[in-house]
Parts: C-alpha cells; sequence; structure tokens
C-alpha cells in the first residue's frame, strides 16, 4: 500500500513526487550551501498557509529570525502577519552566545517542549527544522546529538506532523549528508544541487527515496523566481497525455496550406528549417498574420531581432504586424537569449502563454536558444515547452537555423524533430547560376502532404510559393545533380 | 546585596536535572554563602521562560549577574570547571575560604 502524501503546493513538485511529500512523516532535504534549502523549507510553509489553511512551525538552528523574515519578503510572503494570526511560528534555537561550555551530561529536552509547545499552539500540520547540521556545530558531544534529534523525529511523527529536516553537504555528488544524520532519517530523502555547468549554475533537485511509495526518479532542473521562489521544471514527469486534435488551421500561405492537405493540425508543433535569409521569419510572420485574420491571439518570441526590427520587416512583405498588436490580436516579445537560463526562459514563456492566452505561438528562433546552455539542457527545455504548449492546445511554431546556406542537419534539428508533428525545411538551391529559395514538407504527422520541393518567391507582398522544382536530386543531401 | 544571579533550567522528568540542581547548590553554599540568588525553572512548568531564553539543553544555566551573561550547559558534575564557568578566577583562593 502506497503512503498518502501532502501537496506542498510548490510548483511542479507535488508531480515529480507523485503528489507532495509522505503525510504526517519526516522527509531529509539534503544540500550543499547554497542549494536553496531553507527556501524550499520557507515556500513548504508559506503555500501551506496560502495554498491549503495549514498551519506551520519554522525552526532555525542556523540564521537569525529576522534575516529570514526579511528574506523571504522578496517573495511576498508576510511572515510578520501569519505569525500574529498565529499561521506561522518560529523556534529560535539559533546560537545565542559565541561559546557554551559543557560540563557534564546534557539533552535536548527543553527544545523537543519548545516545539511540541508551537506545533500544539498553532495547530502545525508543517514543520520544518534548518538545518540540523548546525545544531552539530553547537555542540561537540555529537552521540548525544544524534541520540537527541532521533527523539526529535520521533516527537513529529507522534504529532503527525509533515516535516522537512535540512541538512548539509560537502560535495554536489557524495555522501548524503555530514554528521551521518541519514541513519535515524532515513525513509524519505531529497537532494538538492547547485553545480556548475558551462560557467552557468544550474539548479536541480531530485528525490533520492520515498520509502513504500512512488516519485520520479532522477534530477529535475528548478529556478527561483521572485514572487514565486522555487519553479521545478518537470522534466521527467511529461507524459504523452495531450490530445490530438484533427481540426486544421490556416499556415498564412495558402499554397502551403494546401501542400499540408488543407493547413496545420490545431495544437501541433511546426519546426520551419533553414539558412539564414531562407525565409523562416517570414513564415513565422505569416503564421501570426493568418492567426489574427481569424481573430485568433498570436504570440510571437523573438529571440533574433528587436521589436522595431521585426515590425520593419514585415512592412516590407504588407504585413502591418504594429497595427495587430494594436488591435490585440498580437503579441510581440523580444528576448536576448542570454539574459537567463533556459529554466527561466521557460517559465518566462509559460508566464507569457497564461497571461495572454494566445491560440498560437511563433519562436523565431528556437536555435537562438542553444548559444549558452549544455545540450541536455536544452533538450529538457524543448521537451518541457512542447509539452507545455501542446497541454494548452496551442498550435505552435518553432524556427531552427541551419548552419549551412544549402541545408544539412543541425544538433537543433535532431533535438526537436521526433518531438515535432510538422517539419518544413526552407533550403537555398543553386540552379543554372542562380540562388533559388525552396521549401518542402518533410514531416506532417496523420497527415498526407505534398512531398515535392516547391520554389518560393519573397517580395513586397510576402511569401509566395511557386511550381515544384523537377529534374533534380540530392537537395536536401546539399548537393544537386541535374538528372 | 547579591553578587551572582543564576537561573537554572531542569526537566524534573530527566535524571541529569536533578544531578544539575544538587551539584550546584552544592557549590552555590560552599563558594558563594548568601552572596548568590538562585531560580531554578522547570521546562515542563514554564516553557515560556525557555522559549524566551532560547533554551535547547537540559540542564542549562544561565550566570545572569554579573554581566555578561555566561551559559553553561550538562550536570554540572565538574566543580572546578563550573567555577571557571562561571567566572571565578581564583579557584584556590576560594577553595581555601570554604575550607574555613
Amino acid at each position: 500500500m502506497s503512503i498518502p502524501k501532502l501537496k506542498t503546493g510548490i510548483a511542479a513538485f507535488d508531480l515529480i513526487s507523485a503528489g507532495g511529500l509522505p503525510v504526517g512523516r519526516t522527509t531529509l532535504l539534503a544540500g550543499s550551501s547554497g542549494s536553496a534549502k531553507t527556501l524550499f523549507g520557507a515556500q513548504f510553509l508559506a503555500m501551506g498557509i496560502l495554498l491549503f489553511n495549514q498551519n506551520g512551525v519554522f525552526v532555525t538552528f542556523e540564521e537569525q529570525v529576522d534575516d529570514i523574515r526579511n528574506d523571504l519578503k522578496g517573495f511576498g510572503w508576510d511572515i510578520d502577519r501569519w505569525e500574529a494570526d498565529g499561521k506561522w511560528t518560529f523556534v529560535d534555537g539559533s546560537a545565542k552566545e559565541e561559546d557554551v561550555i559543557t560540563v557534564g551530561e546534557f539533552d535536548l529536552s527543553a527544545f523537543r517542549v519548545r516545539l511540541e509547545r508551537a506545533i500544539t499552539k498553532n495547530e502545525a500540520q508543517r514543520v520544518v527544522i534548518d538545518s540540523i547540521g548546525s545544531i552539530f556545530t553547537h555542540f561537540p558531544e555529537h552521540n548525544i546529538i544524534r541520540q537527541e534529534m532521533s527523539k526529535v523525529s520521533m516527537t513529529l511523527r507522534r504529532m503527525k506532523t509533515t516535516a522537512i529536516i535540512t541538512t548539509e553537504r560537502t560535495e554536489e555528488y557524495g555522501a548524503i549528508s555530514r554528521y551521518g544524520v541519514e541513519e535515524f532519517l532515513t525513509d524519505n530523502v531529497m537532494i538538492l544541487r547547485n553545480v556548475l555547468v558551462n560557467e552557468r549554475r544550474r539548479r536541480t533537485i531530485e528525490i533520492l527515496k520515498f520509502r513504500g511509495s512512488n516519485h520520479v526518479k532522477g534530477e529535475n532542473p528548478f529556478t527561483i523566481v521572485p514572487m514565486k521562489a522555487i519553479v521545478i521544471v518537470p522534466i521527467s514527469a511529461m507524459r504523452l497525455t495531450q490530445h490530438s486534435s484533427s481540426e486544421r488551421t490556416t499556415s498564412g500561405v495558402a499554397e502551403l496550406d494546401q501542400m499540408c492537405g488543407g493547413g496545420f493540425f490545431k495544437g501541433s508543433i511546426v519546426l520551419v528549417s533553414g539558412a539564414t535569409g531562407a525565409g523562416k521569419t517570414l513564415l513565422a510572420a505569416n503564421f501570426m498574420n493568418g492567426g489574427t485574420e481569424k481573430k485568433q491571439r498570436c504570440l510571437l518570441l523573438a529571440f533574433e531581432e528587436s521589436k522595431e526590427q521585426i515590425f520593419r520587416n514585415a512592412k516590407g512583405w504588407g504585413q502591418d504586424l504594429e497595427q495587430q498588436e494594436a488591435d490585440g490580436f498580437l503579441k510581440v516579445v523580444s528576448l536576448y537569449p542570454e539574459v537567463c537560463s533556459l529554466e527561466d526562459h521557460l517559465i518566462n514563456i509559460q508566464d507569457l502563454v497564461n497571461e495572454f492566452k494566445p491560440d498560437r505561438v511563433a519562436i523565431d528562433s528556437i536555435s537562438a536558444l542553444t548559444r549558452n546552455p549544455t545540450e541536455r539542457g536544452f533538450q529538457e527545455f524543448v521537451v518541457a515547452l512542447t509539452s507545455f504548449l501542446k497541454h494548452e492546445g496551442i498550435t505552435s511554431m518553432f524556427t531552427a537555423t541551419t548552419h549551412m546556406l544549402t541545408g544539412g542537419a543541425t544538433v537543433t534539428e535532431g533535438d526537436i524533430a521526433t518531438i515535432t508533428d510538422t517539419i518544413i525545411l526552407l533550403r537555398y538551391v543553386e540552379l543554372t547560376g542562380e540562388m533559388q529559395r525552396s521549401i518542402t514538407v518533410l514531416k506532417m504527422r496523420g497527415s498526407r502532404h505534398d512531398a515535392s520541393i516547391r520554389r518560393i518567391l519573397i517580395d513586397e507582398k510576402g511569401m509566395r510559393i511557386g511550381a515544384p522544382i523537377t529534374g533534380i536530386s540530392g537537395l536536401l543531401s546539399n548537393n544537386p545533380i541535374v538528372a | 546585596m547579591t553578587n551572582y544571579w543564576i537561573q537554572l533550567f531542569i526537566n524534573r522528568n530527566s535524571a541529569t536535572s536533578v544531578g544539575a540542581e544538587e551539584n550546584l547548590n552544592a557549590i552555590l553554599k560552599k563558594y558563594f554563602p548568601g552572596d548568590y540568588q538562585l531560580e531554578i525553572i522547570d521546562i515542563q512548568e514554564d516553557p515560556d521562560k525557555a522559549e524566551e531564553a532560547g533554551i535547547l539543553a537540559i540542564p542549562t544555566l544561565i550566570r545572569k549577574w554579573p554581566q555578561p551573561e555566561v551559559r553553561l550547559i550538562g550536570a554540572l558534575t565538574v566543580q572546578t570547571r563550573v567555577l571557571a564557568g562561571l567566572g571565578i578566577a581564583n579557584v584556590d583562593h576560594l577553595q581555601k575560604q570554604g575550607d574555613k
């Protein structure tokens, strides 16, 4: 039988933990210095108060209570008010004197009495002890402390509180904690990490074990956002449960609709791959235009050009995006890929989508986001993003830049190709001493499509798709041969 | 006028506390006759005071006066260490006085 869980209310944590923390049990939260242990604990209590009307007790052995109150204000949590309302209680166990002289045997019964009293007084269901390592530094008698803390964990269990006890670790990949506290806090263990990868900090949370209960294995990236605190990106918890639609929606180019057998599927992900200048941004602009004409809400996320550049270029193709934005159907957001981590971009995009509620989203280009992260990080990002967009039922177009002018695959495409529904290639073709642009629908999941390679013309009216280019083979392999 | 104000936080349910109270009484009677004020606080009866003073360990002795505050924890089993902890520099001198 599985142990019931207590929903924490921490974004996506309840997903990766299959429902939250084991109810009535204590979970050990281990992490190196600066891995957001205190924040995770505080958020567990704050969410209990905000979302579930469950009160909490916060025991601090390390930081001063005033410092914690101040630090948490940045997340919009008014601890002072919660304390006054009897929803949040601090038990201050931080060091009071520089040194304590020990003469003979002692126990921590005063701490247990204070803790029990605090829990009883505000009927707390959630308890955080931060951090158990600090109490080992207060008292040099580690055997006594181990024994006493094990009594504390029994007290917590007897009082049926769901608790988090934090502990320090010295290495990111090594022993679970210092002082061997995992010897008596063995049932539930989670690890927070803060690792330097490619000159960037990557934060992850791993549920090492929940005895007698399910959870997602492995590390899940998370990020810390003002006003939201910890937001976990549930990579490995993604499920392919999105329903697929057979309803069609226009690509914004009539001929392309025909090539795709009547338009894109609603809620599908379209990848447009092409070299610089091959017409990707134009296709994305058309995709937006096709939406706004049908009174759909469209969101364009530009990672390569500024808003002004996009508006100007679109004018050259006969599209007034500025007017469309003024009408409220279009929103153009221009972002620098380097300003934040991929996790932050993901949260940011989710926020934009939740706020604007678009029917379609275009990202120009997704490959701009590969400039800094690790390959694995990017893959996780794309999986999380597509999963989110599909879940919201948003028809999406991602553009990807190829390095070779005439084609060739890129890392980006390799990562994305399998999870996109439709792939469109824009390629330069050298034909009898002339560079021509071409378009082809490489893949379209669940539909017949035109497999021919067609010429495209870009003029002041935008994109026009012409006749198939025949009599030539090897176009896509970058080695055209006239038959 | 008393020169020492001492608080001892104990827990009546624990054996170490009883020992500490006895040990402290013996030391005070011997070295500070009539010169101290001792306040015994049982955390089971008076948890507010334990909360206020931020007590974790039992027994905890606090020398409130003279300033600065000094804290000792444990059953106070070693007299010389308790005296040193209370800030009695010349233990030998006191020892002689006590023997008189």
